[in-house]
């Protein structure tokens, strides 16, 4: 608007030609100041220590989307100041490597060294093909038998680099939902052949690097369904194609849906405890030194979804499955929350599954645990 | 399987195709308003066999109405509403829908008919008019509720209000009925729904709402009339007092 008036003034020229030229400088640092900075560098800061009472507390952050550092830093902060000493968190293969073979490491190197600054161990979720890597007009989550050696290398190079640094890798995610397996049919015995490419070339890279197998996606669908395959059925078809001694643990979900913590588990049923019919199959298969982690779990509180409980549920149920695992299952190594944040809101029934909001707000149940975990009366920071 | 994922390939494709069209004259020619909703939310919609009733049964109704069309409803789960309405299954989705910035990119919302959000509930003789009013107060909410949030985030604003956390919203309201806290924020259905059951409570909610959560009908993208007539038509539904009738049918005062 100022820029504007001055042909209004009475200035003599010289004057007007050097107020139009700060006027044209005024422009160029409002545009240079509009446009978005360059995200800043965060320090990873001198590592600090999970104080906690429930060591198999975990959650899975999504910062696979989250681009700003500051916010990647501030999310393990408040995981740690919840007392949960695990994350999970998702790596997509197909975001990092090029087709030269070159991989982009600046983004996991950020997740991995904030966790680490604040003493979370980190279990990785491995998976999404890159385009060069599948056919041409095939899913992120189309792996075939082609790229399975391009995968284990990938898997290899991410273990060789954070030696020391993540716990566990894990090999793609739910593998018996067809839309996780590329919208193909969906079997174990192809899966187990990703397993037997990815396990010797990750131990040859890093041998303390753990390799988890999973997580099957819990569901009731009937055989031949084109959707996916029952979660029973699948892990019983892994056994029976080999799989053992191909994974250190199975990765599980275990949700609660409406159910409490402590519902029967039955093989018709979807409930937190069917995590126990898993380590049946497990132990019937002469696995049983086999451990499981619990990479997702927890209870959603829509309003209107059907599968949701009330607030006030939700939090006694996710304290009283954390009671329930403590207690009963020696061979589960972590139980692991979805989801601790989303970088924006869904507006639909995801959201009540989070712990934190996109702003950063903790919910009441994200309290409940920092209690639990005995942090209640820590100062946040 | 092959042909299942033909089929899946084929409605991907109809979807991309659909979305930028005005289907306007398809419709108006049918002479039916095919509706998609969620049969598992009453009082918006619920459904007893094939007969589906509730607010947003009446409002497509009233809809169609008044754009010359009858109304012709089709079931969908919740979380396969967006999908039903991209791939062209149906015309438009009554389904107390939260407008959602993020989906703007596949579909418009029509202006809003219900706000669901978090509003305050206070005896008919209190003093508040609103949040700011509350310091020094006690206000009750439904433990770990987006009004629990709400409240929290109050509290940083204002030094004396005490929080009280219930089990259900109805619990919270009864506590304010029976006078042991001040104030209840709870969601607008709640709300409106323990009023209209306990019209003696000596309770009044307090309008607007102290956190909007404004529902809405959605159409695709393309279809530009169509969302234009509803436009119309629900403000024709407001000026005639038939929406408020239909809300107070359903959800009370």
């Amino acid at each position: 608007m100022a820029c504007g008036m001055f042909k209004y003034s009475f200035f003599p020229p010289r004057r007007m030609a050097l107020r139009a030229g700060l006027c044209l400088a005024a422009v160029a640092a409002l545009v240079l100041s509009i446009r978005p900075p360059a995200p800043a560098e965060i320090a990873f800061g001198p590592r600090q220590e999970v104080h906690t009472t429930t060591p198999i507390l975990g959650v899975h952050t999504r910062l696979t989307d989250e681009v700003e550092p500051w916010k990647i830093q501030y999310t393990l902060r408040l995981v740690r100041q919840m007392g949960a000493p695990w994350i999970v968190e998702f790596f997509p293969w197909a975001y990092y490597q090029a087709e030269d073979g070159s991989v982009a490491w600046d983004h996991p190197d950020q997740v991995v060294g904030h966790a680490e600054a604040n003493g979370l161990r980190v279990i990785a979720r491995l998976g999404y093909t890159p385009e060069w890597a599948r056919p041409p007009d095939t899913p992120l989550t189309y792996l075939d038998a082609g790229a399975y050696d391009d995968f284990a290398a990938f898997a290899a190079a991410f273990a060789a680099r954070y030696r020391g640094r993540v716990a566990a890798i894990i090999v793609g995610n739910e593998p018996n939902l067809s839309f996780e397996w590329g919208y193909r049919a969906t079997t174990p015995e192809d899966y187990v052949e990703l397993l037997r490419a990815v396990y010797p070339a990750v131990k040859a890279a890093n041998p303390d690097m753990l390799v988890l197998a999973g997580a099957l996606a819990p569901n009731l669908e009937p055989a031949g369904s084109p959707w996916a395959m029952n979660d029973l059925d699948y892990l019983r078809g892994m056994y029976a194609a080999g799989a053992a001694g191909l994974f250190d643990g199975l990765a599980a979900h275990a949700y609660g849906l409406t159910f409490p913590a402590d519902a029967e588990p039955e093989p018709e049923l979807l409930n937190f405890r069917r995590v126990e019919l898993l380590r049946d199959i497990m132990v019937a298969n002469g696995d049983a030194a086999t451990p499981i982690y619990i990479t997702e779990s927890g209870w959603n509180d829509h309003p209107r979804w059907t599968m949701a409980v009330r607030p006030a549920q939700r939090i006694q149920y996710t304290l009283d499955a954390l009671d329930y695992a403590a207690a009963h299952w020696p061979y589960v190594k972590l139980v692991a929350l979805w989801a601790f944040r989303y970088p924006a809101p869904t507006r639909s029934y995801p959201d009540y599954f989070t712990l934190v909001t996109p702003e950063f707000v903790t919910k009441p149940l994200y309290d409940a645990l920092r209690d639990y975990s005995g942090n209640g009366d820590t100062p946040r920071s | 399987m092959r042909r299942t994922w033909v089929v899946l390939v084929a409605l991907l494709l109809l979807a991309g195709c659909r979305a930028n069209e005005d289907t306007w004259p398809q419709i108006e020619s049918a002479g039916v308003l095919r509706v998609g909703l969620d049969p598992t939310f009453p009082p918006f919609a619920a459904a007893d066999g094939a007969e589906a009733w509730g607010l947003d049964v009446d409002l497509a109704r009233a809809l169609a109405a008044e754009l010359g069309l009858e109304a012709q409803f089709t079931y969908f789960g919740y979380d396969g509403l967006y999908d039903a309405l991209t791939t062209g299954q149906v015309d438009v989705l009554v389904s107390a829908l939260v407008v959602a910035p993020e989906r703007t990119q596949d579909v418009a919302y029509t202006t809003a008919y219900f706000d669901a959000g978090q509003v305050l509930v206070v005896p008919t003789n209190s003093a508040a008019g609103g949040m700011a009013d509350l310091d020094g107060q006690s206000l009750a909410v439904e433990l770990g509720a987006l009004g629990h949030v709400e409240a929290r985030a109050w509290q940083e604003r204002l030094a004396a209000l005490t929080v009280a956390t219930f089990g259900s919203a109805d619990e919270v309201l009864a506590a304010v009925a029976a006078g042991t806290v001040d104030a209840a924020l709870v969601d607008s259905v709640s709300a409106r729904l323990y009023l209209r059951d306990h019209a003696d409570s000596g309770l009044m909610r307090l309008d607007p709402p102290a956190v909007s959560e404004p529902y809405a009908a959605a159409v695709r993208i393309g279809d530009r009339t169509l969302l234009r007539r509803l436009d119309d038509a629900l403000a024709a539904l407001e000026r005639s007092g038939q929406l408020e009738d239909m809300t107070r049918r359903w959800l009370g005062p």
